[in-house]
């Protein structure tokens, strides 16, 4: 490489705005990826593009400053698609990669609605007046832990003797009725799964307990257990 | 004995059903030792059929038993359980010899119970090492092997060979004791005597191995003796026999005279002549733990009558006495005996027409009764439970397949 | 670093933070590659002396140390296998998603005092989430090997690391609740001084939970006796039954940097971090004041620190692989969901409950409680520091009416 070329390449380097490189970069493997997770058949790469897509969000995140969003989007979302990812190996390890073939007409549809929904998102985005100007994004401020105590009922971001006097300030009851809504989405889940059992009768079992038990009542039949089940 | 629901390991849950899935474990596959094939009924992690399949070590070892005189066969009957060779060398000759009505001398009886009592501690310490490899703890294995290397060491001495050794044949050995051989010998038994402790330690009495082992492939004693299961198998269930006490009077002879009390669990306990750990509570008589229990059990006991046939050996004043002749003609008849092996009972039958090869020989394989109860064992188990069930069989395909 | 580069040698603002980008990305993958070589050789040579063997002994001289050097080269020659209905794109992807995984995890941990790739705000939230990510490279890998085997260990390696986030996250949680920061830099920074103050031994309570730490990742890096996904002696071997070369190699050198992450992090969050168990700058004179302008001895010592204590958890790790049986799945799950969740919980609340009511530790003075030394230096925004310092008490009083009231 001669010496005028690299003093180009170099000045080029130079005035690439690195911001925005990563902006741009992050927006297009989001979006790209997202296309993607429509347009694929096979439900594996589907998660896999999902993945991706949020992951790249995450990136997006981390690139505003908005650590703490980051790291939830990593953690939650990503985390997620996970089970999503399980679910889809599951459902496609039998026969060989399960392809979902979608009819013509339903992408049409899906088309119109994405459109729709599409518009309406750019439209209000570009209605915010402080998005349209430039430089508003970077904020370096730590985001944690004015979060955390907010959550918490304390707001960092008033003075201690606000604080003190409204009580109601911080996030506190949102952040309980949330907590406790999660709890009872938990134990409703653990009840759900619970376990329909049965027992497999074994030899020493059946010997041990051959008084206390009926023939017929240790070994139910499949059927009836089945018919319990969740979903 | 039985356990309360929720402590059981076997109950299946239905509701989440996922597609069955038949997978293939093995003939090759790290924990089928050798070349097992077992084809598996998959439901999720969970085992509902079993089926093990065999013969990819066939030799026609039997037929090849009806075109050589009887101490020709002796090295086909090394490569069977080729862990416990020298049993299987007995087992033979003891059977030609029941056909000869021959008698061996005194000093080679005693003799042939210092080697096969070595060579069980041998096999059952590869079984051992080889449960621990099943259920994912390497260390084990290599302290086995480290101890087992010193007994083939003791072999090769004897035979030359430190695996497929036909030194017991028909009527005697092939060789005497080097000089300096008992020496050795007893001194390999007192520094591996402590040793024992060690293996207590990281596999018996492990939190982790007795969760593994404990309640997992429950084999009833009606089901064991139902299934022809033999050896440490059978008494891990609590069945009280032994060849070597409740065998033919010709296999008996060997061991008359000799003290042992037959691992096996009676009204409730396991023999106490020596300091063995405590059976865990969780621990339930004929599941995995105690099968791998009587065997190590039996590397005690078999020391024990290491070192009693090593007083009496030396004790012994007459010659050895020669073997028979390589092709000593065989009277007609047929005869069966079966031994006690480390793996189980091992019988050999032969029918004979008066020439010095046998017009049919065939062989009874404890392993192969003893694998034949694993789909049994292993319905409604987990995966991970497939070897540590087949493990605790302790099998050896070259004695199924022959 | 790159303020250095700009004021001092004067280069442009862009080449000094892609140089020093470039500079922290190369030396965080020579920590993760250099410490897999040297982790699987000391692995080899643990495993052998643990088995009375000697291990290598022969490759590159004496000790056998090259021999990891020569693995890889082996590796490298290696044919490139991949099964004849394995989705090609994943099989392929997959190893490298593990090890991004595992190497973007590092970007946040800091080695030393502000020797740190990117310090975050939420270092130990970002490096438990992406920690996290590693699973998917199993899982792909599992699903694109088009083997039953692979399959199985990619079920177990989900059911289980999505298990273990749970009570791996609220161990980590305690050492944030004392430090009141999820910066690692801060974290370690308020451990400074005599080992008293390292947070195992702030009170029981951390004491027990830093052993709930070490199961827990254990098994979410998935090591004996949590190494279902790869249990050789059930599946083969798991989800890389079908890799061979340096495919599976990235696989392995994915689970040696997560092992080192997971015990680096035990050091920062447990174990004091950078801070040896003598203050000795302390000591000699030095002042915290000229540790923040940080002469680079101090940092290269600080990295040791780091390093020896991280490596110490490794080393553990290996002493428990070569002992222990494996456990079942759900006896794995067991583990997880009957014990350490419990466990951690209730560890959880006492340290609350200490924090509330004995805030100072046992020994008033002893321990170096949320107004260090040099929390003037440390916290970025003033504003938020003189918030915190005004409703400390508060939040401590409203975490717990928010922990007792769930």
């Amino acid at each position: 490489m001669n010496q005028d070329a690299f003093d180009i390449s170099l000045s080029l380097f130079a005035l690439i705005d690195w911001h925005g490189f990563f902006f741009l970069l992050f927006a297009a493997i989001a979006c790209i990826a997202a296309l993607m997770v429509v347009l694929t058949d096979n439900v594996v790469r589907m998660a896999l593009h999902l993945i991706l897509s949020l992951g790249a969000t995450a990136g997006l995140f981390f690139l505003a400053g908005a650590e703490f969003i980051g790291a939830m989007q990593l953690m939650i979302y990503v985390g997620g698609t996970l089970v999503l990812l399980v679910f889809g190996v599951m459902l496609t390890a039998q026969t060989q990669l399960v392809a979902l073939r979608t009819p013509a007409s339903d992408r049409v549809l899906a088309g119109i609605l994405a459109a729709a929904l599409l518009a309406v998102l750019v439209q209000a985005a570009f209605s915010i007046e402080s998005w349209q100007k430039s430089g508003q994004g970077i904020v370096s401020a730590p985001t944690a832990t004015p979060l955390g105590m907010a959550l918490v009922g304390v707001r960092v971001d008033q003075s201690a003797e606000a604080n003190l006097l409204d009580a109601k300030g911080g996030y506190l009851l949102p952040f309980e009725i949330v907590s406790v809504h999660l709890l009872v989405v938990l134990i409703g889940a653990a009840y759900l799964a619970r376990a329909k059992r049965r027992r497999v009768p074994r030899p020493v079992d059946l010997m041990a307990s051959v008084d206390s038990v009926e023939p017929n009542s240790s070994v139910d039949s499949p059927s009836t257990v089945l018919s319990g089940g969740s979903e | 004995m039985v356990q309360t629901l929720d402590e059981d390991q076997r109950i299946i849950e239905f509701d989440v059903r996922t597609d069955e899935m038949l997978v293939n474990m093995g003939p090759q596959h790290p924990s089928t030792h050798g070349v097992l094939r077992l084809v598996l009924r998959t439901d999720g992690e969970i085992v509902s059929e079993l089926e093990p399949h065999i013969g990819y070590l066939h030799r026609c070892a039997e037929k090849i038993g009806e075109n050589l005189t009887a101490r020709q066969w002796i090295p086909y009957t090394d490569r069977m359980d080729y862990l416990a060779a020298m049993n299987m060398n007995l087992g033979w000759s003891l059977a030609v010899e029941k056909l000869l009505r021959y008698q061996v001398s005194e000093k080679a009886r005693h003799l042939r119970v210092l080697i096969v009592e070595l060579n069980r501690i041998a096999s059952h310490l590869v079984g051992m090492g080889a449960y621990g490899l099943d259920l994912g703890t390497f260390s084990p294995f290599l302290y086995a092997f480290r101890e087992r290397e010193k007994i083939l060491d003791l072999y090769e001495e004897v035979c030359g060979a430190r695996l497929t050794y036909s030194y017991i044949t028909v009527g005697g050995m092939t060789a005497d004791l080097p000089p300096g051989w008992l020496q050795r010998c007893e001194a390999f038994l007192d520094q591996f005597e402590p040793i024992i402790q060690e293996y207590h330690t990281l596999l018996t009495t492990n939190a982790i191995f007795v969760k593994r082992t404990a309640t997992i492939g429950v084999l009833s004693p009606e089901m064991a003796i139902d299934y022809g299961c033999t050896g440490p198998v059978l008494r891990g269930s609590g069945v009280d026999i032994d060849l070597r006490r409740d065998g033919e009077s010709i296999y008996t002879a060997m061991y008359d005279g000799y003290a042992f009390e037959v691992a096996v669990m009676k009204n409730g306990h396991y023999p106490r002549d020596h300091k063995y750990p405590a059976v865990p509570k969780d621990a339930v008589l004929g599941d995995c733990w105690h099968r791998f229990f009587v065997r190590m059990l039996e590397v005690v006991q078999s020391m024990d009558l290491v070192r009693q046939s090593i007083d009496r050996y030396s004790q012994c004043k007459g010659a050895l006495g020669e073997p028979l002749k390589l092709a000593e003609k065989l009277p007609a008849g047929d005869t069966y005996l079966e031994t006690e092996c480390p793996k189980g009972q091992m019988g050999f039958y032969l029918v004979t027409d008066g020439t010095p090869i046998p017009w049919r020989v065939r062989a009874r394989s404890s392993s192969f009764s003893n694998l034949a109860v694993s789909p049994e064992l292993c319905r409604g188990c987990l995966i991970a439970d497939v070897p540590a069930v087949v493990g605790s069989l302790d099998v050896v395909m070259g004695e199924i397949d022959r | 670093m790159a303020e250095f580069l700009i004021e001092t040698i004067g280069l442009p603002t862009w080449f000094a933070w892609t140089a020093v980008a470039g500079l922290s990305a190369f030396l965080i993958l020579n920590v993760i590659a250099g410490g897999a070589l040297v982790f699987i050789w000391a692995e080899r040579k643990i495993a052998a002396r643990i088995q009375d063997r000697l291990g290598p002994t022969r490759t590159g001289g004496r000790f056998g140390w090259l021999q990891s050097l020569a693995d890889g080269i082996k590796l490298l020659a290696k044919e490139d296998l991949m099964p004849d209905g394995a989705d090609a794109l994943l099989f392929r992807l997959a190893p490298y998603v593990s090890f991004c995984a595992s190497f973007c995890a590092f970007i946040a941990l800091p080695f030393a005092f502000d020797t740190v790739g990117q310090r975050l705000n939420v270092g130990v939230f970002f490096v438990v989430a992406v920690l996290g990510l590693e699973v998917f490279g199993v899982i792909l890998a599992g699903y694109a090997s088009a083997s039953k085997w692979s399959l199985f260990g990619a079920m177990r390696e989900a059911a289980q690391v999505v298990s273990y986030e749970v009570p791996l996250g609220m161990c980590v949680v305690v050492p944030v609740m004392l430090a009141g920061s999820m910066d690692l830099v801060t974290i370690g920074e308020k451990q400074a001084g005599w080992a008293v103050n390292w947070f195992i031994f702030h009170d029981p309570f951390t004491f027990v939970i830093f052993w709930v730490y070490c199961t827990c990742a254990i098994a979410s890096v998935n090591r004996a006796p949590f190494d279902l996904a790869e249990a050789e002696s059930e599946l083969v071997a798991g989800f890389h039954t079908e890799y061979s070369g340096l495919r599976w190699s990235f696989f392995f050198m994915a689970e040696y940097g997560s092992m080192f992450l997971v015990s680096a992090l035990a050091a920062i969050l447990f174990l004091g971090g950078w801070n040896g168990p003598v203050p000795v700058s302390e000591l000699l004179g030095f002042s915290d004041g000229v540790a923040a302008t940080a002469p680079f001895a101090l940092r290269f010592i600080g990295c040791m620190n780091l390093f020896l204590k991280a490596t110490a958890g490794v080393l553990l790790m290996m002493w428990i692989r070569w002992t222990l049986p494996r456990l079942r799945i759900d006896q794995v799950m067991t583990t997880c969901l009957k014990y350490c969740t419990p466990i951690a919980a209730a560890m959880f609340l006492g340290v609350m409950l200490w924090q509330l009511f004995l805030p100072g530790g046992l020994v008033p003075g002893s321990f170096r409680a949320a107004a260090g030394v040099r929390e003037g230096w440390l916290e970025q925004s003033y504003r938020k520091e003189s918030a915190e310092d005004e409703s400390l008490s508060l939040k401590k009083l409203s975490r717990h009416i928010s922990e007792v009231s769930r």
